[in-house]
């Protein structure tokens, strides 16, 4: 894209550096400067210290729980906002505007009275969790995790998708069931290839925030080190112990994790629409 | 760029050879609302088996939602749908077989032109070997062999509509149905691409039911038309049918320019004012002294400065030229007639009140007259000269004053 600056004279624009300079400016402690810190800090001892910080058990199990869970929750996710859109942009029935409001509506709770809500429900007096003996509860184990995880980033993938899916042009699956397919024939060549970018951001969305999420996880995991304790849980845990350099690890992978995620967010799009760029 | 003129044996297919003079597809008493609205009502008609039959309508009249109930896209609230004799009324649109070009072509935007024409046989489950012959075969008879591995927006619009075409032809459809193929395509290449598809239907020989507002389209692609108003069907006949007998005034005036006068049935004739003209077979059909309307065509019109007009055509009265016009290839009058004293029907309202200064115009009646370029060279008017009227074709419609009259 080129941008041609407004010019109101001509020669030297002196607005030019300087307001591109109050951006910076502005932007340089607030997003910059915290990012950058992560990275100064934790590899300021060498790399070996940051090293051995990230491979301890703890830390990797951390890890690998945050990744495990926050991947169940996508697949679930995905696949219930691509049914769940599908339903709701296909079909018109009594009360549809208020699913669709119903869907969004986790976004604008509080992750902590999600957990909460969750404990709540879930736990061993909880409306459900009373019927599951005490082997079988399934507060503070990872199955809260992702329990907590599905609640939490479950418009996202739709709201992703149902925009996708409202827009598509409905002649593409006319033409398809006039061609002689089946609705499942029609939905897994037809709408499903038209959905693929939508469904790719989705997910990388969701996970995204799975594996970030905070307030919720504490109150339904337990915080369990090398049981219960996702990357972010061990990231506060240490700090409260004082383990700066343990934390810093992990908070380094989690930050670089979600660089990658929005690189490709940011420039995947392209490439995964490339075929409808015309249309 | 004409079609590959393509013998194979392979490319026509009649779904039986036998039943080619029998019925294609035929729509019975179909009606359909949409909530309060009537948007079709007892529809009937036929396509012939290698037939194509147009739908021609104002915006709106309800083409698209025929279309739409033969394919099986939509369900009448009445009525049936029958192909090649089966009563397919009932069936979803997949087990219909119905080959439907949508009007911005529906193209698959993920599929190569390869895999859209193939899609109906990879549905079908046919061997890849099948499948890859077929296709290279339509993409020989649509010549696109060049284009296969591009996507469509790659294509210009006429290779889309070719593709579209292609990708129903696969799974030899028993009713092509295109709904305003060229709706999307700039004036040259419509009238190249209808050329087109019309000689590719002729090869194909599968019958096809088009929809457009263009009337010259529809005199060009149909075999037969059938003109639509507002969800009722006004006439169906072939182009020179409903041109030259248009059976009803909306016929007349929707395709091409129509002159209108009012008249009444008496002896034979139809009198109008204080013409006669003499036209026994047209007005057989109508009671003496009924109230009727006469339509002509501006170019079936002969004008001439002596009173002897040409064989063949018949007087209808004098008049004053007003104005001459050269449209391009011809040659427009308007010629203002002389028709005093005119008789009323029973019950009918004052008919033209014209209201122009001379004593002349106030009674005279407008009509327009186009002749072709070799003739207007031959003798020249201009405003004022007095003429002779006569017309070479005509028709008598009934004049209902009231729509339920009908
Ligand atoms: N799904 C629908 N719901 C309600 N009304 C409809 C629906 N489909 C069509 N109509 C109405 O039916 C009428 C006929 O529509 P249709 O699309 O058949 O017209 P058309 O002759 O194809 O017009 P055009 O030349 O503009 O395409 C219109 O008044 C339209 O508003
Ligand atoms: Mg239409």
């Amino acid at each position: 894209m080129k941008i041609s600056a407004i010019r109101h004279v001509s020669g030297f624009d002196v607005a030019r550096p300087v307001s591109i300079g109050v951006m910076l400016g502005i932007m340089l402690p607030l997003v910059l400067l915290p990012l950058l810190s992560i990275f100064i800090f934790g590899t300021s001892k060498g790399l070996g210290t940051f090293w051995s910080a990230l491979v301890a058990p703890d830390a990797i199990f951390a890890l690998k729980l945050s990744i495990v869970t926050s991947f169940w929750a996508t697949l679930f996710n995905v696949t219930f906002g691509l049914f769940a859109a599908y339903v709701l942009s296909r079909y018109d029935f009594w009360g549809r505007n208020a699913v669709i409001v119903t869907i969004s509506l986790p976004t604008a709770i509080p992750t902590a009275v999600a957990g909460f809500a969750l404990l709540l429900l879930w736990g061993k007096y909880g409306m459900i969790g009373k019927f599951f003996s005490e082997r079988h509860q399934v507060m503070f184990t990872p199955y809260a995790i992702i329990l907590a995880n599905i609640f939490v980033t479950f418009p996202l993938a739709f709201g992703v998708i149902k925009p996708v899916f409202d827009t598509m042009s409905r002649s593409l699956e006319e033409a398809s069931a006039t061609i002689g397919a089946t609705r499942l024939q029609t939905f897994w060549h037809v709408t499903l290839p038209s959905l693929r970018g939508a469904i790719v951001s989705g997910a990388l969305l969701t996970f995204a925030r799975a594996v970030g999420e905070f307030g919720s996880t504490i109150l339904v995991s337990g915080n369990l080190a090398g049981r219960t304790q996702t990357a972010p849980l061990y990231i506060y845990a240490k700090f409260n112990e004082g383990q700066i350099e343990a934390a810093n690890a992990i908070a380094i992978v989690l930050a670089l994790l979600s660089f990658v995620i929005f690189s490709v967010l940011f420039f995947a799009r392209d490439w995964l629409e490339f075929e409808t760029q015309e249309a | 760029m004409a079609l590959a003129a393509d013998r194979d044996p392979h490319v026509s297919w009649a779904p039986d050879r036998e039943r080619r003079t029998g019925v294609a597809a035929s729509v019975r008493g179909v009606s359909k609302r949409f909530k309060k609205s009537r948007i079709l009502e007892d529809i009937s008609f036929d396509v012939a088996e290698g037939e194509s039959l147009v739908l021609l309508g104002a915006s709106g009249s309800g083409k698209t939602t025929i279309l739409r109930i033969i394919a099986g896209l939509e369900q009448p609230d009445q009525g049936r749908v029958i192909l090649h004799g089966k009563d397919v009324t009932d069936l979803p649109a997949r087990e219909r077989g119905v080959g439907v070009i949508f009007q911005a072509y529906a193209l698959f935007p993920r599929m190569t032109v390869e895999k859209n024409i193939g899609y109906g046989l990879k549905i079908r489950r046919l061997p890849r070997k099948e499948r890859r012959e077929t296709v290279n075969r339509l993409l020989k008879l649509v010549q696109l062999e060049e284009h296969r591995k591009k996507y469509p927006w790659q294509l210009s619009g006429g290779q889309q509509q070719r593709v579209a075409i292609a990708r129903t032809l696969a799974y030899k459809p028993q009713v092509l149905l295109f709904d305003e193929p060229f709706g999307a395509l700039d004036a040259q290449t419509r009238v190249k691409l209808r050329r087109e598809i019309r000689s590719l239907l002729k090869q194909v020989k599968v019958p096809a039911v088009f929809i457009t507002h263009d009337q010259e389209e529809a005199l060009e692609l149909g075999d037969r038309i059938a003109v639509l108003n507002d969800g009722h069907l006004e006439q169906i006949g072939t182009p020179d049918e409903v041109y030259n007998q248009p059976a009803t005034e909306y016929v007349a005036t929707f395709l091409g320019a129509a002159n209108l006068l009012l008249g009444v049935v008496t002896q034979g004739c139809v009198e109008i004012g204080s013409a006669r003209l003499p036209a026994a077979r047209e007005t057989a059909r109508f009671r003496e002294g009924q109230s009727v309307k006469l339509v002509f065509r501006p170019e079936d019109i002969c004008v001439s400065q002596d009173a002897n007009l040409p064989e063949g055509c018949r007087r209808l009265a004098n008049g004053v030229i007003e104005e001459v016009n050269f449209v391009g290839s011809y040659e427009r009058l308007n010629v203002r007639l002389d028709l005093t004293h005119r008789r009323q029907a029973e019950h009918e309202p004052p008919l033209y009140q014209v209201t122009i200064n001379t004593p002349e115009r106030m009674t005279g009646v407008p009509i327009m007259v186009t002749r072709p370029k070799p003739k207007g060279n031959a003798t020249r008017y201009k405003a004022g000269d007095r003429v002779a009227v006569g017309l070479t074709s005509f028709s008598v419609l009934p004049n209902y004053t009231l729509a339920r009259q009908r």
